[in-house]
């Protein structure tokens, strides 16, 4: 069983419309870099360079907070992984 | 007390039974700061001023534009040009006019803020850019007063309540500095946003409920979903963490 993905509405255009997508991995780092060799669009979408996500990334494994450390969180199949964005908007 | 005038006004909501009398007294007792007056704040004044709230406290240093319009439901075309609190104010009172309401052109800075929301029981965010605010988190919790976070870009949108010293709060999850865009919003976004942070301010100020601490909600209005994410006060934070310096409790001693 693999761990989900759930893409942010504004990444889709990434990930051809999808929502959610199935990797293989043990910790959300390995997670993300498999759903980069899937979509490459997603590497400037989540990093500002390698192992160092954007300041607007938020991640959440299970809909609980991966902060701080998000990369070295481990996951397990059948773990779902979020990635929102954060909104400064009003 | 509440008047007569006011048994009958408030008379939905004081058939609650979570409100009651008592409960809208105790928000006729209350005294808010809403920071900004635009998208989120036009619908947050407007339900907590129809909700009885004795005193409002508006603060934004705008004047409104024509491009306000499609969102901030307290201006109005004539009001073009201008200060937003004053248009606001006037809509505010038409509205209740009982209610007390101070409206203050300035823009918050780490030098004002404190001063800025001396008195109020809360704090609502209602701001359009995360620098204002870190100022109004961190004194918030300097002042260990409740912060009601709301953000919107685009159909989305995120709440979230902080109680100084018991919850984690909007810098909890900090990792640095974030650019600052002019960003996409249609106005039923921040309707939503600012409905449930005024629903968060009526629950608080009664004492009722279960407040959105420790839950960060986010609302996608293309899908109609509300998601909960745990979050956890972050001893490191540098707001509230253990680590800082910044939190006082009321008497001046150090606080949790």
């Amino acid at each position: 069983m693999p761990v989900n993905i759930h893409i942010h509405a504004t990444h889709r255009q990434f990930t051809n419309g999808l929502e959610v997508v199935a990797v293989e991995g043990t910790t959300v780092g390995e997670c993300l870099n498999q759903l980069i060799k899937q979509f490459p669009g997603m590497e400037k979408a989540l990093f500002v360079k390698k192992d160092k996500l954007l300041n607007t990334v938020e991640v959440y494994v299970n809909h609980a907070s991966a902060y701080p450390n998000e990369l070295a969180k481990p996951v397990k199949d059948g773990d779902e992984i979020h990635l929102i964005i954060m909104l400064a908007g009003g | 007390m509440l008047t007569p005038s006011e048994r009958e006004r408030y008379d939905r909501q004081i058939m609650i039974g979570e409100i009651g009398q008592e409960g809208q007294e105790k928000l006729k007792r209350s005294r808010v700061v809403i920071a900004g007056t635009g998208g989120l704040g036009s619908p947050i004044a407007i339900y907590l001023a129809a909700a009885g709230i004795g005193m409002i406290r508006l603060i934004d240093h705008d004047q409104v534009a024509m491009s306000n319009l499609n969102r901030q439901i307290l201006h109005w075309e004539e009001d073009i040009g201008r200060k937003k609190v004053d248009s606001a104010r006037t809509k505010l009172k038409n509205l209740n006019p009982a209610m007390e309401i101070e409206a203050i052109t300035e823009t918050i800075t780490e030098g004002n803020v404190s001063k800025l929301v001396d008195g109020c029981d809360v704090i609502v965010d209602a701001m359009d850019n995360l620098p204002s605010r870190y100022i109004l988190n961190r004194c918030a919790i300097e002042k260990n007063i409740p912060f009601f976070h709301g953000a919107v870009n685009g159909f989305e949108g995120r709440v979230m309540t902080i109680i100084p010293g018991k919850t984690a709060c909007l810098r909890c999850m900090y990792r640095g500095p974030v650019p600052q865009e002019k960003f996409p919003v249609i106005g039923v976004a921040p309707a939503v946003i600012g409905s449930i942070q005024a629903t968060e301010v009526i629950k608080y100020l009664i004492g009722i409920g279960k407040l959105l601490t420790n839950r960060l909600l986010i609302y996608d209005g293309l899908k109609i979903t509300f998601s909960e994410f745990k979050v956890n006060r972050n001893p490191n934070c540098d707001h509230c963490g253990s680590s800082s310096t910044q939190f006082l409790s009321p008497g001046g001693k150090r606080g949790g």
